[in-house]
């Protein structure tokens, strides 16, 4: 091969390299994924000058116009506790309590990051009555639950998302694992004892 | 042999790999600008460039901005400074929270505030870009890129309660300084 062809390959290899490389960065990245609590994943750099081209890169792609941690902090979550994917065949009961914001919101979203089924889309300290606000429960599952729940609607997988907005402490601090939701896998359709 | 084909791909190599770095930066930096120009053209079909744009509760239809919250009621703006500084105004609504923020064409936040904040009073400000100055004794924001999108935020309680609320945001607008 003459010296020439031998550069024109290797530029056109790293030109995929690269190109492929960071693709496959963004498009794995979780949104906010600086801080890890449990099953969920949180930033405080979100839409500031401060985060790197990667976090941006991946912010963009999963949550455009997202606010920053002073005014909002979000927590998404794609497993359960025990590190297994959420999947929309089981029923997962998500426990909470109060959190360290002035409210807070549970959205499902499938893997796409859209809002999916008929809904309801969405669980919030706004629509809990004031004996639930210091514990509350979510049941997340395909068929209708007894008091709150997300349905899955017929999403083989998908993401939870929780928003807390105007956060305590500006945002700066991530909260620790006992303040933020357990999510805890009960039974599957299709598995043995479901 | 080996070592003769060794050197004859070294410096090749060596460039491919620098190559491959400054294509994967390239693409990381690049990605947010691709992405937010794609949302702008997407959200300006809805209400054109520099006017408010009150978009309905989001639910499983919505594909303008991925991620939608379902508990906001969104009113965008869609601006591009080139032909001079735009005006935004976010009128109060019946809302526990509301908010305006403006992010540039890098993705980035170039302003937020909250009805706490404002202590419920209407948020007004003029997004300029480099070398434009504001009218004396406005809120300037210096939006790098000159386009970008202004959001309103405002809390939904309870979805029967939209109809108010929607009715409120029609106060809110966005548009060119006058002259």
């Amino acid at each position: 091969m003459k010296p020439w062809a031998r550069y024109l390959v290797c530029i056109a290899l790293g030109l995929i390299l690269g190109v492929g490389v960071a693709t496959w960065q963004v498009r794995a990245g979780a949104l906010g994924s600086g801080v890890a609590i449990g099953p969920w994943v949180s930033g405080t750099d979100l839409g500031t000058t401060d985060q790197s081209a990667r976090t941006r890169a991946v912010v963009a792609l999963r949550g455009l116009l997202a606010l920053p941690a002073r005014e909002a902090r979000y927590y998404t979550a794609t497993t359960d506790d025990a590190g297994r994917r959420l999947e929309g065949r089981c029923r997962y009961r998500v426990i909470g309590g109060t959190l360290p914001a002035r409210w807070w919101s549970l959205t499902l979203y499938d893997p796409a990051g859209y809002l999916t089924g008929p809904g309801p889309y969405s669980v919030g300290s706004a629509i809990l009555p004031p004996a639930e606000q210091a514990r509350w429960t979510v049941l997340v599952a395909p068929d209708r639950q007894p008091g709150h729940w997300l349905p899955t609607a017929g999403q083989e997988h998908f993401d939870l998302t929780l928003r807390t907005y105007l956060p305590d402490n500006a945002g700066r601090t991530s909260p620790a694992r006992d303040q933020l939701p357990s999510i805890r896998r009960e039974a599957c359709t299709g598995e043995e004892g479901a | 042999m080996i070592r003769t084909t060794i050197q004859a791909w070294r410096w090749p190599l060596l460039l491919g790999l620098i190559v491959a770095a400054i294509a994967w930066q390239a693409t990381l930096r690049r990605t947010p600008y691709v992405l937010m120009s794609a949302a702008e053209k997407r959200l300006g079909k809805m209400g054109g460039v520099n006017q408010m744009a009150h978009g309905p509760l989001a639910d499983s239809a919505s594909r303008a901005v991925v991620r939608p919250s379902p508990d906001l009621a969104y009113s965008t703006c869609v601006f591009d400074l080139s032909n001079g500084p735009v005006t935004v105004t976010a009128a109060p609504v019946p809302a526990r929270y509301w908010s305006l923020s403006v992010f540039d064409a890098r993705t980035d936040v170039a302003f937020v505030r909250n009805n706490v904040e404002s202590q419920g009073a209407p948020i007004r400000i003029v997004l300029i870009r480099d070398g434009q100055t504001a009218p004396p004794g406005t809120t300037a924001v210096l939006v790098p890129g000159g386009h970008g999108i202004a959001l309103i935020r405002i809390l939904v309680d309870d979805r029967a309660r939209f109809a108010m609320v929607d009715q409120a945001r029609r106060a809110s607008c966005c548009g060119p300084v006058a002259p």
